[in-house]
Order: C-alpha cells, then structure tokens, then sequence
C-alpha cells in the first residue's frame, strides 16, 4: 500500500488567456517510511505538489490517494479531517502563531480532532522533548531563533501521528549548520517513527541526504531516483 | 485563552470597540431604566383604576361635590359590592410644580376599610393602618415622609402652608401613626386620613361665604366603587353604565378608559427604550464589523495555517464569532453597568420628596447585557464568514 499515490495530477492556473501548467500529469507512489526531496527550480511546481499531496489544493485533474483513500471523492470537512490526522506542514516562513506559545503552537492541531487535546498533550509536550525545546515550552514565537521555530514547527506537524509530514523549503531562512541539524532532526523521526517525509529544497546536499530524490521541471518529473543514504523504506534503486 | 489574547493584543483598538457597545448599552440601560420607571408608575394606575369605578360629579357641575346619600343609591346597582367616600387634596397648595414627572403630594381622605378592596396593596414600613373613626391621624407614603422627615408620632401640618398664604389660610395637626412601603406609584406621595378629617379640610377648602351653610358630613367629593373581588374590567364598565343608567346626578367612569390612557401612556416609553435600543444596536454594531474586518485582514495567514492544520471553515468561522460575541459581552457587562451606577447615583441624588426616576429591573438587566451579546455575535457574522472561506493556499501567501 502506497502511503501516497499521484495519477494523472495536474493542476492548471488561469491567467487571463494563458493557461498555466503549474503540475503536469504527475504519476507515482511514496511508499510508507520513504524520505523524499523534491528538487527543481523556482516555478518548477515543487510547492504546488506539496500542496496538492497536504490537500490544500484541489488537482485540475488526475486523482490523488493517500493511504488509499481516493481524496478527490471527499467533502471539504473530510479534506479538514485528513490533513488534521493523515498529514503534518511545515512552511518556509510564517509557520507559528505569535499570540500562542510554544507548548500551545505544537497542540495547535489538536483543536481540530476530537477529543484531541485530551489525548494529545502528553504527546505534545513528549515531542517538545524530542525536538530538544523542553526549556523553551512558554516562550512565545518571537523569543525563538529560526531554528528553534522550525524545530516547533515540526513538533506541531506530528502531534497528531501523521502517517505522512510535508516541509515546503523548511530550511530556506537558516543558516547551513542549523539547516543540517534540522535535517537531523528529521531524519530520526523519520527513522523512529517510520513517518514518510517529503521535504522541498534547492540545498543539493540536504537532497543528497534523502532516500529519493524527484527532480521537477515545467510541472513534469524530470527525474525519480532512489539513493539509499536514508530512509526506512528505501531501495536504493534509481527509477526511470 | 487564545480569544482573550486576541482581543487584548489590540488594545486600542479593542478599547475603542468595546467603547462604542459601551456607549450603546449605557444610553439602553438609562433610558430603559426610565421608561421602567414610568411604567411602573403607569401599571400603578392601570392596577388602581382597573379595580374600581370612580364616580364624580355629573357633565356640567363645576364644583367636585356630591351628597354622600349617593353611596347608598350606588350600592343598590346590581354588581356593586362596596363603596366609599373619598377626598384628595393638594398637599402643598399654590406651590408652583416645578417640572416632575412624579406625582405630586396629595392628602387623600377615605375609609381605612377600602384598603381591603383595593387593588394596589400597600404594606407598611412601620406603624399602622388609621384607626377606624379617629380623627387627627395620617399615614404618608414613602416618599413624602421622606421629604418631611417624619417618625411615627411626629405631628405635620396639613395642608402645608405656603410662603405666600393668604391670611385666611387654615391647616391642622397630625399625628403620624404609620408609614407606606415604596410602591413606585401614586401611594408614594400620598398623604391618607380619614374621612372626618377630610371633611374638615373640605369646608376648610370652600368660599367663606358658603362655608357656614353646607353641612359637610353630608358631603363627598367623589365615590369610590367596587365589585366582587375579581369582576372583570368589562363588567365593571357595565356596572358603571348602569350607575350613570339608574342614579341621576353622579357620573361613573368606565374603568377601562381610563386604563386605556395608562397604557397609552405606557407606548410612549417604550418607544423611547425602542429608540436607544437602535441607537445602541447602531453604534455598536458597526464597531464590532469594523474590528472584526480588521481583524479577519490582519490574521489571513493564521486562518491558512489553521486550515493547513485540519481547521474546517466551520472551526474559523466558531473562532471569529466566540471574539466577536466575547467584545459584545465585555462591552454590555460595562455599559450596564456605569449604566446602572448612573441611575443608582442619580436616584441616591435625588432631593428627598421628589420621586426617583430611574428604575432598574431584572428584565432590563437581561436585555441590556443579552442584546450586546446578540449584537456582537451578529456584527461577526459577516466578517467571520469571510475569513472562514478563505481558501488555505492563498491565505498562507498572503503578505
Ligand atoms: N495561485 C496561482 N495562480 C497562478 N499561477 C500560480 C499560482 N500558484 C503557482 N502558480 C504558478 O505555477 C507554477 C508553479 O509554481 P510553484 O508550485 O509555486 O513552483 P515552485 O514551488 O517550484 O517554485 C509557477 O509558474 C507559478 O507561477
Ligand atoms: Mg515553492
């Protein structure tokens, strides 16, 4: 079972009498446990992919699965439903809200399944510990570096035990040192939890670090390879 | 809690808002406080003058007397229960009224025994009823016993007498053997005797002339009559038909035209609670749009991350209508009460002997701080169902 399966997925913008091909018929898998890069220049599609997969956006055409439910068939609470339980986000910039605190950022998912914030707090406060700002839990936004953000940012992402966590650029706005802890940091989720990462980066090194690289360009894959440095689920065999 | 913090993030700007629900309810909570008070002392009137019939002099006499044999003519009608001779007096005579919206001080002479029949009932606050058939003694009302200050067994002078009174004028010493509960209404500025004594002040009242002549034990002013207890105002307006039908030389009220004058009366003010109520609903109201807009602008891309968390456009909209409601409540819970601090001031204020004008009751309560909790729910509406339907992506690459 494919932890997300992409058929056909496009999606089209209008721009007056231009139509643009922002993904263009995308197909293929991530299996469960995989570490992925998406790779490719700016326009390239990269961001519309992650959103379309965290279900923000609905495809043009072509259909999306994820842990084999067909998406394009729910409502617009069900779609509220899955990208609460089944994905985790992480963004660039604007990531945590400055009126919440750390502790109330990460269960900030939680508000949205029931019973969540009951079941969820041990497991908030547990991740905190593993993203290693169990001295930062009051801290409000603004009292965080950029690294320290992130790190709350993709506590929040897994609160609710995704199967799946999404980063668009995450280490865009860090330094290198801190980006590679970050990366770090992601790679042992990764391996502890069996979570599948999809991340977005320019950095070709951190994309060397995953165990699958998809290169994009004009909204089509380029190239898909499997590398084998990580992942659980890796095969370390190159796809055409 | 994240709404608290959102409204006090803004503190300026929540200030300004909630002021202007403030201002709203403050002008609600004052002015209902006075039309509460007028129509108490209006139900007042529509439960006094709905219980009994009053009859006066014919169409046509000038002079408000009658010959009290008339009680027992009236008796005899079919319906007719009870009646009684009554008296009023002006307790300050040739005293200029400045504007009041009370009633002024009156001297109301009757039988103690029509306080059983009527249906305004007044407890006493100490002391007690008039002693059947003494003379000499009065019971005041709340508030003007206050404006003379008087304990029981205290003497007052009745009529007061006026700084410019003529030489001739004449007023005599009572004992106060008891003092009324406030009633909001008439009773409070009455001052009762009984029968005998009213007489005295009658003759005292008339022209020299023809006062020696007119044997005023033999005298009523006006007749006060009623039906078995629980008649209902439509037959006791045939019971006064039928006096006017079968005893000649009185003139029977219909109860309900005069009831129907209260209530009447009654409109007037609740058109003015209507009115600050729309003042209230208007000022407000637009505060709380504009803050919530504001707010819906300024927050774009929390809304999207909410979204990309799993919030659903039902958990936004639940969010923008809790602060909205939330401003509401803070500004009706403040404008009620500076509101009713003012009234509570202004009746504390108020020279003792005038009646109070404000009048806060639990029902005024309820829809002053219920209306602001409405109001800014539904001033969030709107700008709640905006920011809910933003659509995530968009949201979050908002700058
Ligand atoms: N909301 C939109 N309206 C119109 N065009 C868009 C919109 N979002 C993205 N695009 C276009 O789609 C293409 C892919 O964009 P994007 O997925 O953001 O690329 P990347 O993240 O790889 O830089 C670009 O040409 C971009 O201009
Ligand atoms: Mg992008």
């Amino acid at each position: 079972m494919a932890n997300v399966r992409l058929v056909n997925l496009t999606k089209q913008y209008k721009r007056g009498a231009e139509v643009i091909h922002a993904l263009d018929d995308v197909t293929l898998d991530i299996e469960k446990g995989e570490f992925v890069a998406v790779v490719g220049r700016s326009g390239s599609g990269k961001t519309t992919m992650l959103d379309l997969m965290g279900l923000l956006l609905r495809p043009t055409s072509g259909s999306l699965f994820i842990d084999d439910i067909d998406t394009s068939k729910l409502g617009d609470r069900q779609l509220a439903q899955m990208r609460a339980r089944r994905v985790g986000f992480v963004f660039q910039e604007y990531n945590l809200l400055s009126g919440l605190n750390v502790l109330e950022n990460v269960m900030l998912p939680l508000r949205y399944v029931k019973d969540g914030r009951k079941r969820g707090a041990p497991r908030a406060v547990e991740l905190i510990e593993r993203v290693g700002l169990s001295d930062r839990v009051r801290h409000r936004p603004t009292e965080l570096s950029g690294g320290q953000a992130q790190r709350v940012a993709i506590a929040r992402s897994m609160v609710n035990s995704p199967s799946l966590i999404l980063l668009d650029e995450p280490t865009g706005a860090v330094d290198t040192e801190t980006a590679q802890q970050l990366v770090d940091l992601l790679k042992r989720l990764n391996q502890e939890d069996r979570v599948t990462i999809v991340i977005v980066t320019h950095d070709l090194d951190i994309a060397g670090q995953a165990s699958r690289q998809i290169r994009l360009k004009d909204g089509r894959v380029l190239t898909d390879e499997r590398v084998g440095a990580a992942g659980a689920g890796s095969l370390g065999v190159p796809v055409a | 809690m994240e709404v608290l913090r959102n409204v006090t993030r803004h503190k300026l700007r929540s200030f300004l808002t909630i002021s202007g629900i403030v201002i709203g309810v403050l002008a609600l909570t004052t002015m209902g406080a006075l039309a509460e008070n007028f129509n108490a002392l209006l139900d007042g009137g529509v439960t006094y003058f709905g219980s009994n019939i009053q009859v006066g002099p014919p169409d046509g006499q000038s002079a408000s007397l009658l010959p009290i044999s008339k009680i027992d003519e009236i008796k005899q009608i079919d319906g007719v229960a009870a009646a009684f001779a009554s008296y009023g007096f002006s307790a300050k005579p040739g005293q200029i009224t400045a504007v009041s919206f009370g009633i002024p001080d009156t001297i109301v002479a009757g039988d103690p025994a029509e306080n059983n029949w009527a249906a305004l009932k007044t407890t006493f606050a100490q002391g007690h009823q008039l002693d059947a058939s003494s003379t000499g003694q009065v019971v005041l009302g709340s508030t003007i016993d206050k404006e003379f200050a008087k304990k029981i067994g205290d003497t007052i002078d009745l009529p007061v007498k006026p700084s410019d009174a003529k030489p001739d004028f004449v007023n005599h010493a009572f004992t106060v053997v008891g003092i009324l509960n406030p009633t909001r209404t008439a009773p409070d500025t009455f001052a009762y005797i009984n029968v005998a004594d009213g007489q005295t002040l009658l003759k005292d009242s008339l022209p020299v002339a023809i006062r020696d002549q007119i044997d005023v034990s033999k005298i009523t002013e006006a007749i006060n009559v009623y039906g078995k207890p629980g008649t209902s105002l439509s037959d006791l307006d045939k019971i006064a038909d039928r006096i006017n039908a079968q005893v000649p030389g009185v003139k029977a009220v219909r109860p309900s035209q005069l009831v129907n004058s209260f209530k009447s009366g009654g409109a007037i003010f609740t058109a003015i609670t209507t009115a600050a109520a729309l003042l209230a609903l208007i000022i407000g109201g637009l505060s709380v749009v504009n803050t919530m807009f504001m707010a819906v602008a300024e927050r774009v891309r929390e809304i999207g991350l909410k979204k990309a968390v799993g919030a659903t456009t039902f958990n936004i909209m639940g969010e923008f209508l809790v602060e909205a409601t939330l401003i509401g409540i803070v500004g009706g819970v403040v404008g009620y009460g500076l509101g009713a601090l003012i009234t509570i001031i202004a009746n504390a204020t108020t020279p003792p002997g005038q009646s109070t004008l404000f009048l806060v009751t639990p029902n005024l309560t309820i829809l002053a701080i219920g209306f602001a909790t409405v109001l800014g729910a539904v001033a969030g509406v709107l700008p709640a169902w905006r920011a809910a339907r933003l659509d995530p992506v968009t949201a979050l690459r908002n700058e």
